[in-house]
């Protein structure tokens, strides 16, 4: 009798840290590196998050420094069990985070989950989140870069369309055209802003051009193979022109571009969907200009624009189901709400969001969404990628080349060769 | 008193064990790990397979390691002497103020030195800003053209370098001071007796009896500045990273950015050879030429 009482007590404190464990809250320990006005809303969707799932999941965020810093360490805390439950990630990382063995896959169930599924992205969205078939993400936005420019001074140039659009973005002499014009007007100190001091950025250009004229960076396995680095060259030699003709400013860091567009002194400026917050800020606040974003000029063929994508990884190692859930609930409930995120500028990778009609009378992004059928991602290399060895070499001879030191041609044979050599 | 020889050896290992224990797994052990690691062609993390020297054969035309190899002597070359010259030239200085003056001069030389070197970055990267940089507005306003400072091959390693001395010479300035003040009054009342000028003083009195400490400093410098990292890579952020590579980032290139455990490996274990003979050779240089001066 005793003895029986003893099991039943023991079952019955078994069966209550059992329900106990289902229901206990889950803290899911979440890594980003959105640290500009992209990770104030990041912030204002995790604190939703939590309020909508008060008890059951609270997400605990630390934002790292976006780049090298970030990706060293979550490639060190990974092997050692310290990473965290959730991390963003840039799908052009994704080749090397495999290889490094550092994210989890996301298998169908988890898919099934989380109730989205392969149909809810574009192909090539889907596909950048993709190594050997299986995915490694969940694709939150994609982001390329667009064309910024201020409506009065092109107004004042007469280079504005009628439905306040920039004249000549169809082609490299209309365009030209519109610089020329700008710099006739003498309104400004630089036609187009460029981060030309930032190689690193100048990637996304350049590799916007050469995906122009269909050139490749990698052809099975092979760098600039073919007539690519024709191509490559071609794209550098219309930058460097801006360049030698004084149509581009020179020397400018990251910073110093968004300050020149912003304060005028740039008529327009190519950079990231990321700085739309700024612009709508500064905007609201009656510190800026009208201004307008759209997709980069078509210089060569045909239209076409870099872009990279924001995801959710999770790290490689043990995992609780219970917590895989919340992870996984995270996910799900972030991408299906991501029309907020869009107010950073971002273009939300899940398909249901940006077909929404509250998404398409959202500017200036409703104007510059269709570029996603232009879109280009990195080659699938472990050498790709933000702050990869493919960025550092391509940096180090767009710096001269974009600056008027060094020939396009001759870049483009040192680039070959140290690509090459990786 | 019988002295135990066998309790004092156990005595003396007893209290030397927390000290070897700690030695032996965070510096002696991980560096025969080096070793070991630069012949395999292990990843960042985890094991590899044994390739020979082939790690180290490839480095002969790697056009990186030539870069980083060149590079590090340029800034060892731009550094270590002009440092350690400028610092005793403020030291000298110094010491010639008294009380309260002195202690204000010092502690405003001192000052950069306590600033962390992502600072210091901050600090000079909006100081030589191309387009919003105070330092231009300056050069606009002496007529110079604006000079990329950064962002070219010409200027950028003696920016650094002048960064740097700019940055850490306070502290050789107190090893200088330390050692001023350490030599006897009546030596320099000797030679004024003997009707020795300022030149001739320092000549043949000062800077023998400083040499010791000139020694330390080179010696100290030689070895930090061939490790330079952090200045280089800050301000290479963006820029032309391959072109100004230096021995450690070259190795941080390879290790975290390339997920080349192995051939990151080799690289350091050339550094540290590097590191190894150059600090020998330094020590016996000086310590010769010192004792020849005496």
């Amino acid at each position: 009798m005793l003895k029986l009482s003893a099991l039943k007590t023991t079952a019955l404190a078994a069966a209550m840290l059992m329900s106990s464990a289902a229901y206990a809250e889950e803290t899911v320990v979440w890594w980003d590196f959105l640290g500009g006005g992209d990770g104030v809303r990041m912030k204002q969707m995790i604190s939703d998050f939590n309020e909508a799932h008060k008890g059951e999941i609270t997400i605990d965020a630390t934002t790292l420094e976006w780049g090298v810093p970030f990706y060293t360490k979550v490639q060190t805390a990974v092997p050692v069990g310290e990473a965290p439950d959730i991390m963003t990630y840039h799908a052009s990382r994704i080749p090397l985070a495999v290889d490094q063995n550092l994210l989890s896959e996301i298998t169908a169930e988890d898919w099934s989950k989380m109730g989205l599924s392969e149909s809810d992205y574009a192909p090539s969205t889907w596909d950048a989140v993709t190594v050997d078939g299986k995915q490694y993400a969940v694709p939150l936005d994609t982001h390329p870069i667009v064309l910024y420019y201020n409506k009065e001074l092109l107004e004042k140039a007469g280079r504005l369309n009628d439905d306040g659009t920039p004249m000549g973005m169809d082609s490299r002499e209309g365009f030209t055209e519109t610089l020329n014009a700008l710099k006739e007007s003498a309104e400004v100190k630089f036609p187009l802003a460029s981060v030309t001091a930032d190689g690193n950025f100048m990637f996304r250009t350049v590799y916007s051009l050469m995906g122009q004229q269909d050139g490749e960076l990698m052809t099975d396995g092979e760098f600039l193979a073919g007539d690519n680095a024709q191509k490559l060259q071609n794209a550098l030699a219309v930058l460097a022109e801006w360049t030698n003709e004084g149509l581009q400013s020179t020397y400018t860091d990251y910073p110093a571009t968004v300050a020149l567009f912003t304060s005028g002194e740039a008529a327009m400026m190519i950079n990231g969907v990321w700085e739309v917050p700024t612009m709508t800020d500064l905007h609201k606040d009656g510190k800026l200009f009208e201004w307008g974003a759209v997709e980069l000029p078509v210089i060569f063929d045909h239209p076409s624009t870099y872009a990279d994508s924001h995801a959710f990884a999770i790290p490689a190692g043990d995992m609780t189901q219970e917590k895989r859930d919340a992870v996984l609930e995270v996910m799900s409930w972030i991408s299906k709400n991501s029309l907020f995120w869009a107010t950073a500028g971002h273009i939300p990778a899940y398909g249901p969001v940006t077909e929404s009609a509250e998404y398409k009378t959202m500017e200036p992004n409703a104007t510059y969404s269709p570029l996603t059928q232009n879109m280009i991602f990195d080659p699938k290399s472990t050498l790709a990628g933000i702050a990869g060895p493919i960025f550092d070499v391509m940096s180090t001879y767009f710096v001269p080349t974009l600056n008027g030191e060094m020939d396009p041609a001759e870049a483009v044979k040192e680039i070959k060769v140290e690509l090459n050599d990786l | 008193m019988i002295r135990d020889a066998k309790k004092e050896w156990l005595i003396a290992f007893v209290l030397l064990t927390p000290f070897l224990a700690v030695y032996g797994l965070i510096f002696v052990y991980p560096t025969i790990d080096m070793f070991l690691l630069s012949f395999t062609d292990a990843p960042l993390i985890g094991d590899g397979d044994y390739v020979g020297l082939e790690n180290y054969t490839r480095l002969a035309h790697d056009r990186r390691f030539d870069t980083a190899i060149w590079n590090t002597a340029y800034f060892v070359a731009l550094s270590v002497v002009p440092g350690t010259a400028v610092a005793l030239a403020i030291a000298l200085g110094v010491s010639r103020l008294s009380g309260r003056m002195q202690a204000l001069i010092l502690a405003l030389f001192f000052l950069p030195y306590i600033l962390p070197v992502s600072v210091v970055y901050r600090l000079w990267d909006w100081t030589m800003n191309f387009q919003f940089g105070i330092a231009m507005h300056v050069f606009d306003m002496l007529g110079i053209k604006r000079v990329p400072v950064f962002k070219t091959t010409t200027w950028f390693m003696p920016a650094v370098a002048f960064i740097t001395i700019w940055w850490t010479c306070g502290f050789n300035i107190l090893l200088f001071l330390a050692g001023l003040r350490a030599i006897p009054q009546e030596v320099y009342e000797a030679a004024a007796l003997d009707n020795a000028g300022r030149w001739t003083t320092f000549r043949k009195v000062t800077w023998p009896l400083l040499w010791p400490i000139t020694a330390l400093n080179l010696t100290i410098q030689l070895i930090l500045q061939m490790k330079i990292f952090d200045q280089v890579y800050l301000f290479s952020i963006g820029g032309r990273p391959n072109d100004n590579l230096v021995m450690v980032y070259y190795i941080f290139q390879r290790a975290f950015q390339s997920n080349h455990g192995g051939r990151a490996a080799a690289i350091a274990v050339v550094l540290f050879v590097i590191v190894v003979v150059v600090s020998v050779l330094n020590f016996q240089l000086t310590r010769f030429s010192g004792s020849g001066r005496r």
